[in-house]
């Protein structure tokens, strides 16, 4: 064996290589053991368990004894209409996204790469990580805050947010993908954490908000921005 | 790790159905499967799926397994398919690169601290190097050395003929010296 190849093996060794996925074999014989069932058959159960996960949801945050009055569903968000909204606690766009850590560490916490807009070679000094589960960039849109947040589906109850009737929810195309855009008055936000489960904390959101879907993301824009102007910085995340 | 009679034997429950037998062989090389995946995908997320997928097509694919044919080279090709099927959908792949410090082992030699940071540049510029490599002669140095993978191995996880493998990573070796010359 050459030097070279004594230092290509070696080199095997110092990679910064992620950890390996936890519990792989269990989530493998999950798969196998879920029989499939035909596809009307499937689409009529996810229906009904996204139903019910909607019902639960509303119920499930104390002092909501909400009326659902329509829900939407997309990627690994649920928007949910109801009568009420449950107490929550304000969140400025400068605090509580969680932990903030250089985007390597992040990404390798929350074990997807974030897709981000153009940055001119620069990446973002921090991203923040609440649960290792969502990863949120601030960017500057027109010298105003934006947040960029992102996670990967857990389920259909990764991210939910409830609204009242004064919410508007708007379908959206972004980059040929399905989105909604949330205008109007303040909503609740609560999510999935993969570290300690479903958090019955939720937040008090006073911004815009354009969620959509890329690959096994979904992404969503907060800050004070029009649907146009969210919606042309959403095409440029990548 | 299990031995080579266990492991034909596992195959063999797993082909009738025996979930816990594939169980046993997905905790057994899960680690070298998702690490496969993670040099062809390129980042942490669809080496997950990928490898997810590949154990869960691999078993609906074992009526098609040889027997007596060595099961890991057959498990890696159906592992980096799901994985290389990723890359091409990706916008872009993420570059490899080296652990933040070099982690002691026991009984290893302490180097001066500027010996650990010559090694650690020199490293960094050969790994550097295979990354400027074209896919295809990067894929068979990553699979040959960095995964430590043998001839037959690197084979099936590329899809290629063991030949081919020879060869690519003759020309690879071959131009990481002239990129590396002086350097080495």
């Amino acid at each position: 064996m050459t030097s070279l190849e004594i230092r290509l093996r070696a080199l095997g060794h110092e990679l910064d290589l992620p950890p390996d996925p936890p519990d792989l074999a269990t989530r493998v014989l999950a798969e196998l053991q879920g029989r499939r069932p035909f596809p009307w058959r499937r689409a009529a159960v996810l229906a009904l368990a996204v139903l019910a996960i909607a019902v639960a949801a509303a119920f499930a945050v104390p002092q909501a004894r909400t009326a659902i009055l329509r829900f939407f569903h997309l990627g690994g968000a649920n928007v949910i209409r109801v009568d009420t909204l449950p107490p929550a606690r304000e969140r400025s766009l400068t605090h509580g996204f969680g932990k903030p850590l250089p985007q390597a560490g992040a990404e390798r916490l929350l074990g997807f790469r974030m897709a981000l807009p153009p940055v001119h070679g620069h990446p973002p000094a921090r991203v923040y990580v609440i649960g290792n589960s969502i990863g949120t960039v601030a960017l500057r849109r027109h010298g105003r805050p934006v947040l960029l947040s992102e996670f990967k589906s857990f389920g259909a109850q990764s991210l939910k947010k409830l609204m009242t009737a004064a919410t508007t929810v708007e379908p959206v195309t972004v980059n040929g993908g399905a989105g909604l855009w949330i205008k109007g008055a303040p909503h609740t936000l609560t999510y999935f954490d993969r570290s300690f489960g479903f958090q019955e904390r939720p937040v008090l959101i006073r911004g815009n908000v354009l969620l959509w879907v890329r690959g096994p993301l979904t992404l969503r824009l907060e800050g004070d921005l029009d649907r146009a102007a969210a919606i042309e910085l959403a095409r440029t995340v990548h | 790790m299990v031995d080579r009679p266990l492991e034909t034997e596992l195959v063999e429950r797993a082909r009738r159905g025996d979930l816990h037998a594939w169980e046993t062989i997905v905790r057994t090389h899960q680690g070298i499967a998702f690490r496969t995946a993670y040099v062809m995908a390129g980042n942490a997320a669809d080496a997950e799926e990928a490898a997810q997928d590949g154990f869960v097509k691999a078993y609906r694919a074992l009526g098609r397994f040889r027997r007596g044919a060595p099961f890991r080279p057959w498990l890696l090709r159906i592992v980096a398919n799901e994985a290389r099927n990723r890359r091409r959908s990706a916008a872009r792949r993420e570059r490899l690169s080296l652990r933040a410090a070099a982690e002691a082992r026991p009984g290893d030699a302490v180097p001066s601290p500027e010996a650990a940071l010559l090694s650690r540049e020199s490293q960094g510029q050969l790994l550097a190097a295979v990354e400027r490599l074209s896919d295809d002669h990067r894929d068979a140095i990553a699979c040959r050395y960095l995964l430590d993978l043998s001839e037959d191995e690197t084979a099936a996880a590329l899809g290629i003929r063991r030949g081919t493998v020879k060869s690519r990573v003759s020309r690879a070796l071959e131009r990481l010296r002239e990129e590396l010359e002086g350097e080495l």
